[in-house]
């Protein structure tokens, strides 16, 4: 059952590892512990040392090949550059986007926790590249106890002269933000986030003006995820040719792999990118519970096309070859499904989950997600029909590509991908129903 | 946010905060300040001071609404559309303690709606509902970003209580009558059970592991 190195890697030796992002350090949440262990001098080197300007920041970025891990795996470098010069007295923006709602996704969550400073630095970082006044760190409302955690942690960065006016005495000054949510899955949509830092009702925006035209209040502002900017400093310090020369080449760096689902050891893992789904499963994973038999893999949050588990093999944890293999890498939290899991039902919660999280600006999204999760209710309840297998195809035609954010694709995908990848339960439920044309 | 075709007509909660007391302390005005500085402008507060009334009020009616309003010198409507857009603002009077429970899909899938309809049977209520005693409101929620020790709930907009079974939900339970609020708990990352034979962090009480679930009975709520 376990494939035995019949599949390549692009993660190399993925065994002896050694973690970056969670280095295996007592109290790394600290900032003396974190100091201690060469702790913002990639910060340090930025502010202080000749050799790097913002321009030569934001290249250096660029050759790592670092890509966004958010879940649209957009390159960092190259969205930095989109920032417009700098005009006197207009204000610039980051957001670093800690909404973390996708489901499947946590881990962002434990980077927070377990190494802050890390995220700090990297913002820091960020923004002497982009010459940025604030930074908003816009954290899910339901992260409570954590924001708790990283406020005290930034109050030690403060206290430390690492943040604020003339860090470490030099003319460089910015701030970082806390922000906190309060439920809603759509701010982490990056408009939407915006939206909501400025007080409103988060309904995401038209694109464009993109938000490095116009951003925050109309202002030029990037928007990255946790573990993106967390890489930053990692760059800083070690040099592009090292980040790019681990794991996947189109998809560089250390990934956190989210594991959940039927799988006996759960939990957040820290490897090299491009992994093979099946060492994620059986050997990081320690296997299916139960020793039961896979049935389906959805690789990266909820809004990724669930893959069956004879599509998985020699798959690997990257956009390349999951895009070949016709699903997405997303945020890389991956759910792993045993033989006995209803598909009907599970894809009903999944409905049910974008039909909640919906803004309801749009039409086809609105009204859309509702069906979908209508529909596919009444099939796993049997009363549904066969026709109402392509009535869910027809509806997602509808939906993607035709709203003002991608969450209606985002509900549209699971929905096609799960009724077409396991049709027979879908047509099983139907023909059981009491309303099936003979 | 809605999908469902039924239309909900927002339900007015039924003014039950006295006039005298609703007001911001000198205090609370103050910290008002604070985050009304953290923004460019003041409407960038709102979020802030609308947590800051409910953990004060307990709800956010309409009467508070309006004294967040005036506060930030915001139109009421403005502040009442914010409000209703996120679900852990509570739009109507709640029990003392929230359970969030997730039944999201990775929740779903390892028990979580197990333990939802186990909570919904222990207390005689129904998704949304809140125990004759006014001591507990429980409702389904979305992924809570814990999916690796699912199921899972959140208790009061606080804590997460992790790798829950029905006995776990029973004990807390009897906690929660004694007025014992779970701790915060740090999770243990595999690797470092490996690698530094345990939890990193030496600065918490609780720590747990993730754990795997014994096979969910029911699939759907
Ligand atoms: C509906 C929706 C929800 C999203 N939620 C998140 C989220 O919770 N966290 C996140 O980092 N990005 C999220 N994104 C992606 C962001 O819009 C944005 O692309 C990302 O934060 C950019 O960061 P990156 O380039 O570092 O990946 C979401 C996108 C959509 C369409
Ligand atoms: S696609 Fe859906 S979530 Fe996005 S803006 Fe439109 S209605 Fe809102
Ligand atoms: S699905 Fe329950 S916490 Fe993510």
């Amino acid at each position: 059952m376990e494939p035995e190195a019949k599949y390549e890697s692009k993660a190399g030796d993925w065994r002896n590892y050694k973690r970056v992002l969670l280095p295996p350090v007592k109290d790394l949440q600290k900032l003396d512990v974190y100091r201690a262990n060469g702790g913002y001098e990639a910060l340090r080197s930025v502010l202080i040392d000749e050799k790097w300007d913002p321009k030569s920041v934001t290249e250096e970025v660029k050759a790592s090949g670092l890509k966004g891990r958010g879940g649209a795996s957009f390159p960092t470098g190259l969205k930095w550059s989109f920032m417009p010069p700098v005009k006197p007295g207009a204000p610039r923006f980051l957001c670093c986007n800690g909404d973390e709602s996708e489901p499947g996704t946590y881990k962002d969550r434990q980077l927070l926790e377990y190494n802050p400073h890390l995220v700090f630095e990297g913002i820091l970082i960020a923004n002497y590249a982009m010459s940025i006044d604030v930074c908003y760190l816009y954290v899910r409302g339901e992260y409570a106890d954590w924001i708790t955690h990283i406020e005290k942690a930034l109050a030690d960065a403060y206290a430390a002269g690492l943040l604020g006016k003339n860090i470490l005495g030099t003319d460089f000054s910015t701030e970082i933000v806390i922000h906190k949510g309060a439920g809603a899955y759509i701010c982490g949509e990056e408009t939407s986030l915006m939206e909501s830092l400025e007080g409103k009702r988060a309904y995401p925006r038209i694109k464009p003006p993109f938000p490095a035209q116009r951003g925050l209040w109309g202002h030029p502002t990037t928007i990255n995820n946790v573990e993106t900017l967390a890489c930053v400093p990692l760059i800083i310090s070690n040099g592009s040719d090292w980040y790019a020369a681990i794991g996947a080449k189109n998809h560089t760096g250390p990934m956190l792999y989210g594991l959940a689902g039927h799988i006996n050891r759960p939990g957040i893992f820290e490897y090299p990118s491009g992994m093979l789904i099946s060492d994620l499963i059986y050997e990081v994973g320690g296997g299916m519970r139960g020793g039961k038999k896979l049935k389906a893999v959805v690789p990266g949050g909820s809004s990724v096309p669930p893959m069956r588990a004879d599509q998985i093999e020699g798959v690997t944890m990257d956009g390349d070859s999951l895009r070949q293999a016709g699903s997405m890498l997303g945020t890389a939290g991956m759910l792993v499904l045993d033989e006995y899991t209803d598909m009907v039902t599970f894809l009903r919660r999944i409905t049910h989950f974008y039909a909640h999280e919906s803004c309801g600006q749009c039409t086809p999204c609105r009204e859309g997600t509702g069906w979908l999760v209508d529909i596919v209710t009444r099939i796993d309840e049997g009363g549904g029909n066969l026709r109402d297998l392509d009535l869910l195809i027809d509806l997602c035609d509808g939906m993607e590509g035709r709203t003002v954010c991608a969450l209606a694709d985002a509900a549209a995908w699971p929905v096609r991908w799960t009724v077409t990848r396991f049709r027979e339960e879908f047509e099983a439920k139907c023909r059981d129903s009491v309303f099936a044309i003979a | 946010m809605s999908g469902s075709k039924t239309v909900h007509l927002p339900q007015e909660p039924e003014t039950t905060i006295p006039e005298t007391d609703l007001v911001f302390s000198a205090n609370e005005l103050e910290q008002i300040e604070k985050y009304k500085a953290m923004y460019p402008t003041p409407q960038g507060a709102v979020m802030r001071v609308l947590w800051m009334a409910q953990e004060k009020f307990g709800y956010l009616p309409p009467e508070v609404i309006r004294l967040v309003a005036e506060t930030l010198g915001l139109p009421y409507a403005l502040v009442y559309g914010v409000s209703t857009f996120y679900t852990q603002y509570y739009k109507a009077r709640v029990g003392k303690y929230v359970l969030d429970v997730c039944t999201c899909f990775a929740c779903q899938v390892v028990g979580g709606c197990d333990v939802f309809s186990h909570l919904c049977d222990r207390l005689g209520i129904e998704d949304g509902g809140t125990s004759e005693d006014r001591l507990i409101t429980l409702r389904q929620a979305e992924c809570l970003g814990a999916c690796g020790s699912g199921p899972m709930l959140q208790v009061a907009n606080g804590p997460y209580v992790h790798n829950l079974t029905p006995e776990r939900a029973d004990d807390l339970i009897a906690d929660l009558k004694r007025g014992k609020l779970p701790e915060f708990v740090s999770m243990t990352l595999p690797q470092d059970e490996d690698e530094m034979g345990g939890n990193r962090r030496t600065d918490v009480d609780n720590v747990d592991t993730y754990e795997t679930q014994p096979v969910a009975e029911r699939l759907s709520c």
